[in-house]
């Protein structure tokens, strides 16, 4: 019997030796890459179990190679199970994911060597449990069958695929060139990375090829925060607020609750400062022009245009001072030079009370700018942070990780003009995809082809692959070494979970490969990496404990409180313009947004995504250029017609999508769309609207003129907010009020049952039957609607748990999406200033479920626990239980959605989940497949059930925690306290559905100074204000 | 044409002191024998090809229609979340309710003695035969999984699963195949001595022997007619509460449910009489055409028209009552949820479905007040285009208006057939047209042993009793009424 002693090496150090040297030998490396990436069209082709049983061997053989847990063991095929591998039974790994420079802790699922199921790293203080909808997306991007598979080289019109041994010869004899001459004419244009390998790796490359020249670009930047925070502090820091402390909280132009690297961590604070319990809950501002998910939760919304809002924020630094009077503690020049921006054309009500409400909250505030908003804004911003004394108290500061980094928009700017003067013989593009998302006046990927010798290391051929004379396919994330750094300064590791399927490298890698260093494997750079810091004393215990944890324990740098450099700030300020008293109204702002869910573009050709509907406009499979209602109609423009939108003389035909909300003279758009070599998912979604993004203007820019056009375009969005008639826009907001139960806090407080008293009610018990009595679990869901920000992670959570398919535009134009959850979004008000509610909706599972009386068949019944069960094999497709769902949670095979799946994208899917075929009707189960999992687990241990083993995906990926899942007998448990949360309460009543998902009021809580609180329509008020 | 300039004899009277003849002209035993046969029996006439060539092709486009869904799956039509029945479910109740008429005539009207219903039952019955042939086809083929159709059925199965008896779905596979089972009996039992009148009449050997065999050795012997009646009697009252209960149960499909615009009490009744009101309009739409064309004008007289479309009156208010009664209700019982249904259905985005229906179904029907209206054939038979049609979206507005604006706001849809919704329909318009041409090539038409029955001669040995009996009109002189 092989075992993990077996081999010889019975020490810890032996152990790893050992396995390194296994991994150095030619044989095995021949044996991985004969197994692997070389026949990656096995995949494609051959799916026997023997051929599948031997990868599955060979993932193993990695993962112990690779994973610190798994033990040391000769490949053998599973003829033999090595020790502590069970078939079937899961493996968890600690990771990480970077996206533009910044980590986010992952815990990934593993059945067999093959990752299914990202969740977040409850250790990690950037995810805390929760996830990004990227990250969930990030397993099916992994197995993408079109992804980079092979290397590439093109000469003029010829395209050879040299093989990575291949490549890597000639890779080393053309870099070797570079290490003779110290660089020069050596360029790297990387995507955004804080990596400490790759810090260290440039570090080490600076002393070994010093003219060699380092860049980074992204598309979405948030470098104005860098900008501004030296133009304050004379070095670039990163704002690390504390939400849960803050009991005023002011976002200028900022969503910092989903679109920011933070925002797991952040939006989970804000939610626990908005507990209703607390004496005070916080109170947040926004002010914006477009409509952001931080606005859908502000109490007050303050609509500005974009270009605006700059101005507003030194007219509030101003007031704010003349508030403090003595109190203010710099040089009253400061004072001074914001009296320039005394404007009375902003709503002085609003800045007023702001103001007052910061003062008044002196230590106990949070202001925060977003990303899109001059680095003036961000060092004003902070500014108010400063005099308010949130600093130390609810704010604080870390040194950014690479302070002397230039700005991303001017690194690609001086990149071209590098390879204009002919200074670039070869250039290296880590990751990113500048032909695609650089600025549009650098005219870059014309540039590019300029270059005589270019790399492209890259997950996807993409457009800028196809202009390099080499694409390098790049490993995934889930498939290599590497670290990161979080936002909070936290350092990750980053490990495989599954040999590269296509022979990918990462980008440190490539960079040691280019660089002539001496390792060239991932796993050994990040080793050295860390060596310095663990020590080499106990090293191998510190690396395991790190990568078992997924952090690096106190890796984050202490915050710390700079102190303001008063002459930079006057600098700043004097170069600042005072908006205009008298605004023109004339003239449109055009703003650029990373779309929320394909960010820059990057994850154009992940269905998941592409398929998501986004919260607030439900548009999925495109972008569009938003207006608000009232400034279409004074353009003409209407919804689902095409317009042509100018800036600066380049011009380009979109759809025009009305939505509410947005500032007037504001239009935005999102970027990431519109690709042209995404891959068949990708290709053509959308528009493509980096060519009217300049280097001057890449965030936002005034003087746009849309021209509306006759052709229609139709999008396919998930619920209509404007295609619909008065009667039932009438309707939608009548039933809204009993929907969704929100008060004001005071209101609240007086009258704490509040939700429960709409609409009508029904005796609790059925006249006829006793009731059924639930002995053993009895499931239950909360939502709680104060909490949910509307991120829309469950729904990919869910997507990935439970193997739900993407169904294309031309489906959800019908109709027919699949997501088993889904995210209500109600507007009310007045179209141009309406406040929004969110309601995450699934599957009630009611005790007396309406779907199960009517299914002739009894394919949909009610098992012990509680739940309403679906039997896939029973169910013969009458649609009726759909038909009596009132909640419409239902989800039906219209197609067989999964035909024609390539093998590899079989592999992601969760082996316990059945993969549904046509003419099946489907839904939410509340993850039976985990309960069953988290129950045996218990029985074998013989203990109870713990609270919080058995939770749903969507539950677990929820940055917030809105949605709660456990046992409701277990009196103790999360769950049986938000049930008898006084704020609880079960939707359409009437029917005596019973519902087990209930849901908890969103609780408001205006300014009484701008709201009058007594003549409020305060249980179902509209209470944002302009 | 000589024949053409005589005026068809108007047996339409209503002094109660006339009886009025029900058949007309010159007509014996033998006559109507001879005409009623002459339609099976003569060389199949170019129309007949034409039409049956038109209508199979639109059945065969059922087919392919019903493959291509087979081999795809539902997405090929229109359905979707919320609006997951549509054109499927609309069609077969539809068809369904067409399959009223035929029963009602030979059953109820058989149990109340109107004698009238003998000319046209026969042919009232087969309509009802293949109107829920083509609605049975919908059932089937809507479901998800049609493979799998036979679960729907209690049979004993090695997975000791029996289908879920609360379900309506479950109530109407039975009622529709019991419906079905009968009304098939009922037609075929009542066609055993025609058929053996054609087998008598036969020329050739094969005919002989297919008309021989469906009449089951029928010699007419007094025995045979005693035991034939009893049957047909014990049919009539066993199909008579079939015809209320099939439609009943189709009703609870939305009635049980607890969808706003479904849930009402008023369903069964008001399906019932719509069911009589569809059917007989689809009745009078072959019955209209097909005495013109076949010369059956004497055994389908105007006086049957006018009867028929009285009955068409009388349900068109009694379906008018009930959309009334439906708002009414809606407004009264204070579900706010329900008013919305209603007030959707009138003025929101399927309106025009809606008003369609009230035009066909309750406005136009009006005309009928006016016995010009009903005894005129070519205004009573665009007046039944009109009502076929009304009926139709009466199902198509139940259905899709109620589905498409549930509960949730952020679940409501529209739904769009697509081209092979449509196709599917029309198709199945093709595939009843086939069927129902079939059967006046080849089958007994009228019931020429019924009618004989209601004729003078029958009932010429009770001279004491002429004109006070039951038979009707006079050997000699139908219009001559002092004949004591």
């Amino acid at each position: 019997m092989p075992s993990v002693k077996q081999s010889g090496q019975d020490t810890g150090k032996a152990y790893w030796r050992s396995l390194n040297e296994l991994a150095g030998t030619a044989e095995f490396q021949d044996w991985v890459h004969r197994e692997f990436p070389n026949h990656a069209d096995e995949w494609l082709k051959g799916d026997s179990r023997r051929s599948f049983l031997k990868v599955m061997a060979a993932s193993f053989a990695l993962a112990g190679l690779t994973a610190c847990r798994w033990p040391e063991e000769k490949i053998v095929a599973f003829s033999r199970r090595p020790e502590a591998v069970n078939p079937g039974v899961p493996a968890y790994f600690a990771t990480a994911m970077e996206t533009g420079g910044y980590g986010v802790g992952l815990v990934v699922k593993s059945f067999d060597g093959r990752p299914v199921k990202a969740e977040g790293n409850t250790e990690h203080p950037c995810s805390r449990g929760a996830t990004t909808l990227q990250a969930q997306a990030s397993i099916l991007e992994m197995y993408d069958p079109e992804r980079g598979n092979r290397y590439a080289r093109r000469e003029g019109a010829q395209t050879a695929y040299p093989s990575r041994d291949q490549f890597n010869h000639e890779a080393r004899s053309h870099f070797a060139k570079y290490q003779a001459n110290g660089g020069r004419g050596l360029y790297f244009l990387s995507e955004a990375t804080n990596s400490p390998t790759m810090l260290d790796l440039r570090r080490r490359m600076r002393a070994a090829i010093p003219n060699a020249i380092w860049y980074e670009y992204e598309p979405i930047s948030y470098d104005h925060e860098r900008e501004g925070t030296r133009a304050l502090f004379g070095r670039p820091y990163r704002l690390q607020p504390h939400f849960d402390r803050a009991k005023v909280i002011l976002s200028l132009d900022h969503d910092f609750l989903t679109q920011h690297p933070a925002s797991l961590a952040w939006a989970r604070d804000y939610a626990a400062s908005r507990d209703p319990k607390q004496d005070e809950i916080s109170r947040l501002y926004a002010v914006e022009g477009v409509y952001s998910l931080t606005g859908a939760m502000a109490d007050h919304r303050v609509i500005l245009e974009p270009s605006r809002i700059e101005g507003f924020t030194f007219a509030l630094l101003d007031k704010v001072i003349g508030l403090l009077g003595n109190d203010f503690h710099l040089s009253s020049a400061i004072g001074d030079e914001a009296r320039r921006f005394r404007n009375e054309s902003y709503p002085q009500d609003v800045l007023n009370a702001i103001a007052n409400d910061l003062v008044n909250h002196r230590g106990a505030g949070v202001v925060v700018a977003g990303p899109r908003q001059s680095a003036a804004v961000h060092a004003a911003a902070q500014l108010l942070n400063v005099i308010l004394g949130n600093v130390g108290e609810t704010v604080g500061y870390i040194l950014d990780a690479q302070p002397e980094r230039p700005h991303h928009y001017e690194a690609i700017a001086d990149l071209t003009r590098q390879i204009e003067g002919g200074a670039v013989e070869t250039l290296v593009i880590l990751g990113g995809n500048p032909a695609y998302d650089a600025p549009a006046d650098l005219d870059f990927s014309e540039k590019l082809s300029q270059v005589s010798t270019s790399f492209h290391l890259s997950l996807y051929e993409n457009e800028t692959s196809k202009r390099c004379s080499w694409y390098v396919p790049r490993a995934h994330h889930l498939e290599s070494w590497g670290d990161a750094i979080a936002y909070d300064g936290t350092v990750s590791m980053v490990q495989p979970l599954i040999a590269p399927l296509y022979e990918g490298m990462s980008a440190i890698e490539a960079v040691a490969l280019a660089m002539g260093d001496e390792l060239t494997r991932g796993y050994d750079l990040v080793r050295r990496t860390f060596e310095p810091r663990f020590g080499a004393e106990n090293f191998e215990a510190a690396w395991r404990t790190a990568l078992h944890d997924g952090v690096v324990a106190n890796s984050a740098p202490a915050v710390v409180a700079p102190s303001v450099d008063e002459e930079r700030v006057l600098r700043m300020m004097r170069d600042v313009e005072p908006p205009s008293a008298t605004p023109t109204t004339d003239e449109i702002d055009l703003v650029f947004l990373a779309d929320p869910r394909l960010y820059d573009g990057r994850y154009a050709n992940n269905g998941w995504l592409q398929e998501l509907p986004d919260t607030l406009t439900k548009l999925t499979w495109d972008n569009a250029l938003f207006l608000s209602p009232a400034t279409a109609k004074t353009l003409g423009a209407r919804h689902e017609r095409m317009a042509r939108l100018t800036l600066d003389g380049e011009s380009k035909e979109i759809v025009v999508y009305v939505m509410p909300g947005l500032a007037p003279n504001t239009a935005a758009v999102w970027l990431g769309h519109g690709r042209r070599d995404a891959g068949r998912v990708g290709n053509g979604v959308g528009f493509d609207v980096y060519p009217l993004r300049a280097s001057t203007a890449m965030d936002l820019k005034p003087g746009a003129s849309i021209e509306p056009l006759r052709q229609r375009y139709i999008l396919a969005s998930t619920q209509d907010h404007f295609a619909i008639d008065a009667l039932g826009a009438r309707e939608r907001e009548r039933r809204v009020k009993t929907l969704i139960q929100e008060a004001n806090h005071q209101h609240y407080k007086e009258n704490p049952t509040f939700a429960k008293e709409y609409g009508e009610h029904y005796p609790k018990h059925d006249l006829w039957t006793p009731p059924v009595e639930y002995d053993g679990h009895k499931w239950g869901m909360a939502i709680d609607l104060n909490s949910c920000i509307g991120c829309n992670a469950c729904v990919v959570a869910c997507q990935a748990e439970n193997n739900i398919p993407v169904v294309g535009k031309q489906q959800v134009r019908r109709g027919r999406e699949m997501h088993w959850i889904r995210v209500d979004t109600y507007f009310k008000g007045d179209p141009n200033d309406p406040g929004v509610a969110h309601q995450p909706m699934t599957c009630l599972h009611c005790e007396n479920a309406p779907c199960e009386q009517v299914c002739p068949v009894a394919a949909t019944v009610h098992d012990h626990e509680g739940l309403n069960v679906m039997v896939y094999n029973r169910c013969v497709g009458t649609r009726y239980c759909s038909n009596n769902c009132p909640v419409k949670v239902r989800r039906f095979n219209f197609f067989n959605f999964n035909y024609g799946l390539r093998e590899v994208e079989k592999m992601r899917f969760n082996p316990e989940v059945t993969v549904r075929n046509r003419g099946v009707m489907e839904k939410c189960t509340f993850c039976t497949q985990r309960l069953q999992e988290a129950k045996i687990r218990a029985r074998n241990e013989k203990r109870p059930l713990h609270d919080g083993e058995a939770v749903s995906a969507c539950a677990q990926a929820c940055p917030t925690k809105a949605i709660t899942f456990g046992d409701l007998n277990d009196v103790k448990s999360e769950i049986a306290r938000k049930h008898e949360d006084e704020r609880c309460y079960s939707i359409l009543d009437i029917l005596y559905i019973k519902p087990r998902a209930q849901y908890l009021a969103r609780i408001h809580n205006p300014n009484p100074e701008l709201v009058n609180l007594d003549n409020a329509d305060t249980n179902h008020g509209h209470v944002s204000h302009t | 044409m000589v024949t053409s300039a005589i005026r068809e004899y108007d047996n339409t009277g209503n002094d109660p002191a006339v009886r009025q003849p029900l058949v007309t002209g010159d007509n014996d035993f033998a006559s109507v024998t001879d005409k009623v046969c002459s339609v099976v029996e003569s060389k199949t006439p170019l129309a007949w090809y034409i039409l049956f060539g038109i209508s199979s092709f639109w059945a065969l486009i059922l087919f392919a229609m019903i493959a291509y869904l087979f081999w795809e799956g539902i997405g090929v039509w229109g359905l979707n979340v919320p609006v997951a029945w549509a054109f499927d479910i609309t069609n077969f109740v539809f068809w369904v309710g067409i399959g009223h008429a035929g029963t009602l005539i030979s059953a109820i009207l058989y149990l109340f003695r109107q004698q009238w219903r003998t000319s046209i039952n026969r042919f009232a019955e087969a309509m009802t035969i293949f109107a829920v042939m083509t609605a049975g086809i919908f059932p089937l083929i809507h479901i998800g999984r049609p493979w799998l159709a036979y679960w729907l059925f209690p049979y004993p199965n090695q997975m000791a699963m029996w289908p879920q008896f609360r379900s309506p779905l479950m109530w109407d596979v039975f009622a529709v195949s019991a419906y079905m089972t009968v009304s098939m009996l009922f037609w075929y039992v009542g066609m055993i001595p025609d058929l053996a009148t054609l087998r008598d009449r036969a020329k050739d050997k094969f005919s002989r022997m297919v008309y021989g065999v469906l009449a089951l050795g029928w010699r007419g012997s007094h025995r045979h007619w005693h035991r034939h009646e009893v049957a047909y009697l014990l049919l009539a009252a066993l199909a008579t509460p079939l015809v209320l209960s099939v439609h009943s149960v189709v009703s609870f499909d939305f009635a049980v449910s607890q969808l706003p615009g479904w849930h009402t009490t008023i369903f069964p009744p008001y399906f019932v009489a719509g069911a009589i009101f569809g059917g007989f309009a689809m009745v009078l739409t072959l019955a209209i055409p097909a005495r013109r064309y076949l010369g059956l004008k004497e055994i389908i007289t105007l006086r049957h028209i006018e009867n028929m479309n009285k009955i068409v009156l009388l349900t068109s208010m009694m379906v008018g009552y009930a959309y009334a009664m439906e708002f009414f209700i809606a407004w009264y019982g204070g579900n706010s949820y329900e008013l919305f249904a209603f007030l959707n259905r009138a003025m929101g985005p399927y309106a025009w479905s809606y008003w369609t229906m009230i035009v066909c179904n309750v406005v136009v029907p009006q005309l009928l007040w006016f016995k010009y209206c009903r005894t005129n054939t070519i205004i009573t038979f665009i007046i039944m285009i009109f009502i076929n049609v009304g009926m139709w979206f009466e199902r198509f507005v139940i259905i899709v208006t109620s589905l498409h604006r549930d509960f949730l706001p952020s679940s409501w849809g529209m739904f769009y057939p697509t081209m092979v919704d449509i196709l599917t329909l029309i198709g199945s318009f093709g595939f009843f047209f086939s069927m129902f041409l079939l059967f006046l090539r080849f089958g007994p038409i009228v019931a020429m042993a019924e009618v004989k029955t209601v004729m003078p001669q029958a009932h010429l040995e009770h001279g004491h009793r002429r004109g006070v009996g039951d038979y009707h009109g006079d050997v000699h002189d139908a219009n001559n009424s002092d004949s004591k």
